[in-house]
Formats: C-alpha cells, structure tokens, sequence
C-alpha cells in the first residue's frame, strides 16, 4: 500500500455473491465496506456485515444498482472514497467510472477511457491487433475486385471464410465458403445481395470458425507499469452465451501457447495504459487465438484463476486502487493444479426457467479443494428481479481428474430446498464422455441439450 | 393503435408550459426512460427532454413506497421516497413539520430529506393525525423507512 492511503471506506455498487466477495476482500484488507442496497436485498448478508448500509431505492435496478447519480449521492452521505462496481450492472459504464473520478472518488477499476476503448468493438480490435494481439484472420478492410486477388486473400486466410458485407449485421449479409472453388460464385453474390439490401456492396472476409472454443486470458495492472497475466480459463460450456461451467487451464492447449498469448495480452495492456484486473476473451480452433472482447471488469469466473495462481484478484484490485504496486513479477506467477467452478442457478434444470422463491435447505459441500462463494444462506429468498445466480462451487485439484472428482462428490453433498437449481445439469456434464476427455467448443452444450430434449 | 396513440401524444404546434416538460420529465423518470424527442418539422418545433439520471428531477420523481395499513391500529406508515439525512423541522422556521398530534392533509410535507444542497419532501400518504414519529433527526435514512405513524381520518 501506498503510504497514505486513499481511500478506507468501500462503496460496493452490487448485489448477490460478488457483494460479499468484495466485501471480504475489503474487510481482510482493513478497509471499511458502505453497502448500498435495493430494498428487495434488505435482508442480504453483506447488507448485515457492513460498517454502513443504506437502501437506495426499490428493487428495480434502474432506481437502485444501475442509478449512477443515487450511487453517487449514497457515496457521499456515507463518506466512502471509492466506489467497487463488482460485475454486471455499472461495472463497465464508462461515464459513471469518469462521474466517479469527476466526483472526486476512486473508481476501483481502469480508467472511463479504457472502458469506453474496449467497449466499441471495431475501436478495440484495431487497439488488440496494433498491440499484437491475434484477432480473426481475415481481408483486414474491403475485398479487392479482381477476384485473383480475393482467392490469393483467402487462401492465405485459410478456408472455411465467412464473407461479410460491409454494411451488414445481425446475421444477414454473410455466405460461409468452405471451398476455393466456390469463392467466386459467392462474392458475386453477396455482393449483389448487399448491394440490394444495404445499398453497399462492399464485402470482406474472415476464417470462419465453425467449431471454436472459449479461452480467456485474466490479466492484473497496476499504475506503474506492471502488467500481469495470470493464466487462461476455458468458457465453453456455454447456452445463449451465458456461461456455465469454467475451468482453468484450459485442458489441451500448450502451456508454451498461452504464454506467448498472455504475453501479448500484457503488453497490449501496458500499451492502453490498462489499470485494474480485465479478461481478453478469445475464440480458439486449430491453433488459431480469436480475440473477441476484453471485460474490462472482475469476472464471475475469477475464483478459479484465484485457485491456480494462489493470487486474490479483489484484494489486488483494492490495492491497484490504491496505488500500490503489484508484489510480483510475471516470473512468479506459478500455475498449479486444475481447477472448476460450477454456477448454481436458481432456475428449472429443463426449461432453464428461473425459480425465484425461498430456500429452505441450503447444506453446503466441503473439504479439501473445494470452495463456495454464495450470499445465500438457509430462508433466503431469491429475489425474481435480478440474475437466478445463487452460488459458485469452486474445485481445485493437483490434476484436473482430481478437481472432477472433487466437484462431483461437491455437487452430491449440495443440497438446496425451496427453489429448483441446475444441480443435476452440472452432475451430467460431469459424467459426459466428451467433457472428460476436454475441450468441446461453443456450440457442445446447446447441442448436447438439445438431444437431451429430443431423447 | 393510432387513434389511441393520437390521444396519448399532445398536439405539438407549440413549446409545452414549463410545468408540463416537468410532468414529462417526471413520467420519464418514472418509466426508466432517459429521453424523449417531439418534433414538428412544419411548426419547426423540436423539444428534447432528457433526464438521463438528472438527480433532482429523479429524486423529485421518486414515488414513495407504497403504504399499506398496519393490521391492528389501522396506522399507515410515512415512508421516505428516496435516502438522505432525515430533517423534521422546517429548515426556516423552528417548528416541526409534522408532530404527534398534527392533524395532515395527504401530500403534505410532513419532512425533508437533505443531500447535500438538494431537498426532497417527504409527503404524508393520506390525511389523518400523527400518531407517532419515529424517526430520529439527523440521522440518515434509507428509502422506504418508516418515519411516522398516522391515524387516518
């Protein structure tokens, strides 16, 4: 910590499980927590521990965690110096980060031109790829005429391509093409097509990547120029783009590999002058890094890079946030072992439904390599206005054998009444052959439940 | 669809008064929409209200929770409609807004929230006498607390 430090008193803008992560992350460090809170989370465990609690409005967020101004206002009433938006809600609004600052206050989290950066995606890739980090192989700007040239760009890009108009989104406008022979034949006609549709014919191309998994890169800068990453999660188990079960390392890729791509996602970091912990995320097939986004915020996932570097990314947050430097070098940062984490969702295992209501029965798991961060105690209700997230239950193993077989018995032993959760879901993804054997891409789960519908 | 929706948006053949972009200002508030336009190209009119997360127009907006009777005494509770430091008596003047005994009519100020230089009335939910005050000056209040109780006429 710096010597003076500036600031002692926590504002945690959030709700749920990372409340009380960062709540704990304050109180180990000694600082003092405000939690501010919807009158739907009155009865919420971080809203009990804190040194001031104060509700801000009614349940609807937009009048509670997503007010910027009420959050502002409750900062000052309450005397906190620094505000920590946890994930979700204002976590990656680049005007309330500057309001904060503007305020006077510490914005635990990088800079609101940062934030604003990585929020535009053509802005951030241009950024990624002037940093050297990988983004999808592609034309680099629009297709040429001659269509000699188109096939030299797409040869070198590697087939399958995606050509996409310009102009277009939302899925319209594309033609995927998995032989040479046919590039000609679908430039002409998307390129009509986006003449048509868009009133603009100009195409570019893209690898297509048809069976890509999630890898993601966790990195931690301070504001002295150290720039850290801290090894790969691989997100794939995935429906409707929402996470469900992550694990790091990622199983099968090189360790070599994601040191190289950590590397370059350290150094882009250094590059923007990035503050704080954020997540490059990435599409990885045959050897090819994708970069999508980075999240320019703690993840929900962050627990298991916690377990295989030892390192407690809230508390390193806190202290970035102070000006403190970071206590280590890339060089000793150690990846062990393996580890899970399993989301419990309030919510119906088949129709994926939420299941608001109160729980009766909350029997957690335990043991060595396990971990649980959850807000939810036994009689607390699950409020229907927020996110069905009631709980991670994390595993650490030496093997990744070891962290299934922990996270199997973890699931046996949790027992949860009152609401339906997505236990079983997890225990069969546990089960399933193909999980076992490691990285299966995006689209695994959708399709593994859509035979599971079908059967 | 359209005839209805003829009614629901106002002839804009001229500015609306100050009070209604307030009313305006206030629905949006209240709906969780951050900015309306009117325009009328011919009149060549063009009115944008923008609240965004205005403080003042959002606190003034903030209903309060809704009062119920309490089983039993048939009390109704004065909740606050938005947080701040709890002030019972006028600020001008030394006497309570609102204490044990005052008879209130609904949507009196029976208190003020103070923020800073920013002050947001709390109204009494209907008419009646205090029968008890509970909250205590100065202190700082959440939304929907409980201030004081009144006997509804």
């Amino acid at each position: 910590m710096s010597e003076t430090p500036r600031f002692n008193r926590v504002l945690i803008a959030n709700r749920g499980e990372i409340a009380l992560r960062i709540q704990r992350a304050c109180r180990q460090l000694g600082l003092e927590t405000v939690a501010v809170y919807s009158e739907a989370d009155a009865d919420s465990r971080h809203v009990h521990e804190a040194d001031v609690a104060l509700c801000i409005g009614p349940a609807a967020a937009a009048r509670s965690y997503l007010d910027p101004d009420g959050l502002l206002l409750a900062a000052r009433l309450t005397g906190a110096q620094a505000i920590h938006p946890g994930y979700g809600f204002l976590s990656e609004n680049a005007d309330f980060a500057d309001a904060v600052e503007k305020a006077g206050l510490t914005f635990i989290g990088p800079t609101g031109a940062s934030i604003r950066m990585m929020g535009d995606k053509i802005t951030a890739k241009r950024a990624m790829r002037e940093a050297g980090v990988p983004c999808v192989p592609g034309s680099d700007g629009p297709l040429p005429a001659d269509m000699d040239a188109v096939r030299a760009i797409a040869l070198e890009v590697g087939f399958p391509v995606i050509v996409k108009a310009s102009g277009g989104g939302g899925g319209r406008g594309m033609r995927v093409v998995e032989r040479v022979e046919d590039l000609a034949q679908a430039v002409t006609l998307t390129a009509k097509e986006a003449e048509q549709a868009f009133g603009n014919p100009t195409l570019y191309l893209e690898r297509f990547m048809q069976k890509p998994r999630h890898i993601e890169i966790q990195v931690l800068c301070d504001t002295h120029g150290t720039a850290l990453w801290l090894g790969a999660r691989d997100c794939s188990l995935q429906r409707r783009h929402q996470k469900v079960l992550e694990e790091a390392s990622a199983p099968g890729i090189a360790p070599e590999t994601i040191a190289e791509i950590g590397a370059r996602c350290a150094e882009a970091c250094r590059r923007i002058g990035y503050r704080g912990a954020g997540t490059f995320e990435f599409l990885y097939e045959d050897g090819v890094f994708a970069f999508i986004e980075m999240n320019t915020r703690v993840q929900v996932e962050h627990p298991i890079t916690e377990e295989t570097t030892g390192i407690d990314i809230v508390a390193e947050q806190l202290r970035i946030a102070q000006g403190a430097r970071l206590g280590m070098a890339q060089a000793d940062i150690g990846l062990q072992g393996h580890a899970i984490e399993c989301r419990l969702n309030a919510e119906d295992p088949f129709t994926f439904m939420p299941s608001p209501g109160t729980i009766t029965r909350w029997d957690l798991p335990g043991g060595p390599g396990i971990r649980v961060d959850t807000h939810v105690v036994a009689g607390y209700t699950v409020q229907p206005y927020y996110d069905s997230l009631i709980g991670k239950i994390i595993s650490y193993g030496a093997t990744r054998e070891q962290a299934i077989a922990r996270m199997r018995v973890a699931l046996a032993e949790m027992k949860v009444e009152g609401v339906s959760t997505n236990i079983a879901l997890h225990q069969d993804l546990l089960a399933d052959p193909a999980f076992a054997r490691g990285g299966v891409d995006i689209h695994y789960l959708e399709r593994w439940l859509a035979k599971r519908t079908a059967s | 669809m359209s005839n209805r929706s003829e009614q629901l948006v106002p002839h804009f053949d001229r500015l609306p008064e100050p009070e209604q972009i307030g009313q305006m200002a206030t629905w949006l508030a209240q709906a969780g929409l951050e900015s309306l336009e009117l325009c009328n190209e011919a009149a060549g009119l063009k009115l944008r209200i923008r609240v965004g997360q205005a403080v003042p127009a959002a606190a003034s907006s903030h209903a309060p929770p809704a009062s119920q009777p309490e089983a039993g005494g048939g009390l109704v509770a004065v909740k606050t409609p938005y947080f701040g430091h709890l002030c019972l008596t006028h600020p001008q003047r030394d006497t309570a807004f609102a204490p044990v005994g005052a008879k209130v009519a609904q949507g009196d100020i029976v208190a003020l929230l103070t923020l800073d230089s920013l002050q947001v009335p709390v109204l009494a939910p209907v008419a009646g006498t205090v029968a008890e005050v509970t909250g205590q000056p100065g202190a700082l209040v959440g939304y929907g607390a409980a201030i004081m109780q009144i006997q509804p006429d």
